[in-house]
């Protein structure tokens, strides 16, 4: 897995708000499509690198360049960790939406808007915060890096 | 109509954890563990007065709020000092511990002795007052 640098951690904040705006939709609409992209875009994140996410793009060229510049930043770890978590909920939202399994769509499309909503609101990752939790139940986080 | 009571739903389980976790934010919860039951990795780390064993992973954003807090507190007190644990891959050392999340900050007397341990990123002004019977 290449390493990102560490980055400001107003970006990712922003970006938690976009990706709580579209699991609402989802969560709203059932349209699964919507939901595949997104779930698309959490495994570019969290498994090649966040440079990829074009919410981060639009943090930069449209709302950083307004911001007081900050020293503060944030290591790329706990957030692409966070986008894994992320991946994992809105693929099995995705398969239950498509597969005619609506309720199992809406329970996990849920749990993911729950985990960005706290990152944009509070700035929590519950992703990161549960992964001593997570590790026990799921080996293969095991030596990740 | 069921996706709004999802939507609904999900905003009041946010809230509630949002809470709960903001709550127990730096809570202090006082110990009296028997020094016996400490995993090197841990034990490997005291010095002497009271070592503040901060257990952190590569995944976790507040543990680096809590380490400045931390050696910053420990570097003004006499007696106090700090050392980060990464357990990212030592799960069997805070399963010992019962410790869940990171950071989780364990304050331990030179002969192992848990005196205290607290959960999230600390709160400066309490935890001194909580360490004060405890130092030398």
């Amino acid at each position: 897995m290449p390493k990102d640098s560490p980055v400001d951690p107003r970006g990712p904040r922003f970006s938690a708000w976009m990706t709580t705006v579209v699991l609402a939709v989802v969560l709203l609409t059932g349209w699964w499509r919507l939901l595949a992209a997104q779930t698309v875009l959490f495994a570019m994140c969290a498994f090649i690198s966040l440079k990829l996410n074009p919410w981060g793009h639009v943090y930069r060229y449209a709302i950083q360049p307004r911001l007081t510049p900050t020293t503060e930043r944030e290591e790329a770890a706990p957030l692409r960790f966070a986008q894994g978590v992320g991946f994992v909920f809105a693929l099995i939202g995705t398969l239950g939406y498509a597969t005619g399994l609506t309720t199992l769509g809406m329970v996990a499309t849920g749990f993911a808007l729950v985990a960005a909503l706290l990152n944009a609101a509070l700035g929590l990752c519950l992703g990161c915060e549960m992964y001593l939790v997570l590790r026990r139940y799921v080996p293969a986080l095991a030596r990740p890096q | 109509m069921t996706g709004v009571w999802a939507l609904l739903g999900a905003l009041a389980v946010a809230g509630a954890i949002g809470v709960l976790l903001k709550v127990r934010e730096g809570r202090i919860s006082s110990r009296s563990t028997p020094s016996a039951d400490l995993p090197a990795p841990v034990r490997d780390l005291l010095a002497p007065g009271v070592t503040l064993v901060q257990l952190s992973t590569t995944f976790c954003a507040p543990c680096r709020h809590a380490k400045v807090v931390l050696s910053d507190l420990a570097d003004r007190t006499d007696g106090l000092t700090h050392a980060e644990l990464d357990v990212t891959n030592l799960p069997e050392v805070t399963t010992s511990l019962g410790v869940m999340r990171t950071p989780t900050t364990l304050a331990l007397t030179a002969d192992g002795r848990e005196v205290l341990r607290v959960g999230g990123v600390p709160k400066r002004d309490s935890l001194l007052a909580a360490l004060r019977p405890h130092l030398p």
